[in-house]
């Protein structure tokens, strides 16, 4: 097992070389950069913008620059933003703690509620409260999650029950520690929901699937005629075998922890690294992009890993010696 | 001899089909007693029948169960679990899709184990089953796809087992296996009729094989028993048109050379029965009275079949 994730992580660094590579590529061979929105700018001298072009190493070559950039990765050094004119790292420092409390609440959030209620359907498949349940699955998938984001802001203007937009309310100075997170958590909530509601429709059906399908499988027959009791069954037979699949979705969860909640953060008003990174691109703000990039990268890479870690423990077929 | 099971006048099925009519035979102790019939007969839901494990859609229409003199037909869930695995107990074709792949087999004969004992000596006991099954104590720590089809068998035995039924349900265990171990498992079924003193229901579509386990055999043919008696009889001299066929059929009955005969016609969807025999579309003894009615059930020395060639007697 040790052997295997060794192996894995020493994989890793050809594949981010490789893939930072050519998203460095692509980003610096696509037509126009940072400097041509400034060049627009008839109060800016060309004087200047060589000057900042020089400063960034930007008048090399491509495969130059793309190797100062790694040079500079490997001492931790992410570069600086050109709009912001702050080292990148200050600024994703902040937004990624943001995006990933928002992503690691809807993910428990979904996990907890979809994993229950799939089982349940499951058991009671083909009965009118199952119906129900697949209906407004059904709804949740079909519904964009922008869609239900512009539903919830529009309950929420309108009850004033939850803050709006931002992480901290106007008291966040005065308050206490206990009240900040409380407060924190509260702004949390708005995109957090949507986010949940977006994702519970699908993985509900996916869990009813997977848990119908060992349901009715020989090995369920087995532990019938062997007269278990029924909780035993279900879970321990059943469970073990419908959960099998997930895992690794939830290893794609885990990698979609930065990217995923993208478009709902911008529209709902949280500060993340998914406005962060929209609007880096828009401004062509290479280091900026580079690193979300980078970060993105890793985290796929491991969120793969602690599924295939996850799944060799629960699955002896594929347990690794 | 004492019976320990017995089929009474058993109709299963829903308002649209009846699977299985008018099934009766007894179990005797310590005996094996062989189910014949293509796929799709009814072999195997007879069995589900025994341990009332039916499909949703499918109840007992009629009939009773009785299992060591007890009626086990209306028997609440609770009292039939304490049966299942208990008294009576099934092992199945494939051994590796009944097995759970995520489960040592250790775990999974243990977890059967009925009576209120301490960890330790379940355990003593699952690896004292499988050192009678012929499987090392090693398998206790194995998952199913580390054994072979044979051995997989051999841990299914011992789950079976692990109670002290009385009653064997064999669901074609050998189907899956070659010849040879096919051959181990047969005799390790056999010793156990005769260490355990269980008694074997043992369904399989080979006429042979059903003649080399088992004194007495039943041949079914689309949900009803069509001739039950003393295998051997049965073997020589066929009574009913079906029987006749499958024999007909087997290896050994041919010349070198010769080519391989099949039953004409296809074994009859249990949507469209007809009203008389359901073997009549197929028969090359027919007679005009087979297409309206259903034979009754007459004896022949010692051979009960369900035919019209043998009398005129119609079920009423």
């Amino acid at each position: 097992m040790r052997k295997f994730i060794i192996r894995r992580l020493i994989q890793f660094i050809p594949l981010l070389i490789g893939m930072t590579f050519i998203s460095f590529l692509i980003i610096q061979l696509a037509p126009g950069d940072y400097f041509t929105q400034l060049k627009m700018n008839p109060e800016i001298s060309p004087e200047t913008i060589e000057n900042m072009k020089k400063n960034f190493g930007l008048d090399k070559p491509v495969i130059i620059q793309y190797f100062y950039w790694l040079r500079n990765i490997f001492t931790f050094n992410l570069g600086e933003s050109f709009s912001y004119h702050v080292p990148v790292s200050y600024l994703i420092k902040i937004r990624l703690k943001n995006t990933i409390s928002l992503s690691i609440f809807s993910i428990f959030l979904t996990w907890i509620i979809s994993i229950p209620f799939g089982i349940y359907g499951a058991v009671n498949d083909k009965k009118f409260h199952e119906k129900l349940l697949s209906f407004l699955a059904y709804i949740g998938i079909s519904l964009p999650s922008f869609f239900i984001a512009m539903l919830l802001i529009f309950f929420i203007s309108k009850t004033a029950v939850l803050p709006l937009g931002g992480t901290r309310s106007i008291f966040y100075e005065n308050a206490t520690y206990f009240e900040r997170f409380l407060d924190y958590m509260k702004h949390l909530l708005t995109p957090g929901l949507v986010l949940t509601i977006s994702g519970i429709g699908s993985l509900y059906r996916l869990m009813k699937n997977n848990f119908l399908e060992s349901l009715n499988s020989p090995y369920i027959f087995t532990a019938y005629a062997k007269g278990l009791p029924t909780w035993k069954i279900y879970f321990k037979h059943a469970l073990r075998n419908a959960i099998n699949p997930m895992i690794t979705i939830f290893g794609y969860e885990l990698s979609g922890i930065l990217s995923g909640a993208g478009l709902v953060e911008i529209i709902t008003g949280w500060p993340g690294m998914g406005r962060l990174i929209l609007e880096g691109v828009l401004s062509f703000d290479l280091y900026l992009v580079m690193a979300s990039l980078l970060i993105g990268g890793i985290l796929l890479i491991f969120g793969n890993l602690f599924a295939d870690i996850l799944l060799a423990l629960v699955d002896p077929r594929i347990r690794l010696r | 001899m004492k019976e320990i099971l017995k089929l009474e006048d058993i109709s299963v099925g829903n308002e649209e089909v009846k699977i299985l009519r008018d099934i009766e035979f007894e179990v005797k102790k310590g005996e094996i007693i062989s189910v014949v019939g293509e796929s799709g007969c009814g072999k195997s839901m007879t069995l589900r029948t025994i341990i009332k494990l039916l499909p949703k859609n499918l109840k007992i229409l009629k009939g009773r169960v009785y299992f060591e003199g007890i009626d086990i037909t209306d028997l609440d869930e609770e009292k039939m679990k304490e049966i299942r695995g208990g008294k009576i107990s099934i092992i199945f074709q494939e051994p590796s899709s009944y097995l759970n792949p995520l489960f040592t087999i250790g775990n999974q004969i243990e977890e059967g184990i009925k009576d209120r004992i301490k960890k330790e000596e379940k355990k003593e006991r699952v690896m004292k089953i499988l050192k009678e099954v012929g499987l090392s104590e090693n398998v206790y720590y194995q998952y199913p796809h580390q054994l072979s089809g044979g051995m997989q068998q051999r841990a299914m035995i011992a789950m079976s087992i692990i109670n002290k039924p009385s009653l064997l349900l064999a669901d074609e265990p050998t189907t899956s296996l070659d010849i040879t171990t096919a051959f181990e498992i047969l005799n390790l079924l056999k010793d156990l009729v005769i260490s355990h003193n269980i008694s074997i229901i043992f369904v399989t579509h080979d006429i042979s094989l059903a003649r080399f386990i088992s004194k007495e055999m039943i041949v079914m043919y689309a949900g009803i028993i069509v001739e039950k008696g003393f295998s051997n009889l049965i073997y020589s001299n066929p009574l009913h048109p079906y029987t006749k066929k499958l024999i007909d059929c087997l290896p050994e009955k041919y010349n070198k050379g010769e080519r391989i005969r099949t039953i004409e016609g296809e074994v009859i969807s249990f949507k469209n029965l007809p009203n008389g025999c359901p073997f009549y579309p197929r028969c090359e003894e027919k007679k005009e009275i087979c297409e309206g009615f259903l034979p009754k059930e007459i004896e022949i020395e010692n051979v009960s079949v369900r035919c019209f060639k043998y009398g005129d007697f119609m079920e009423s």
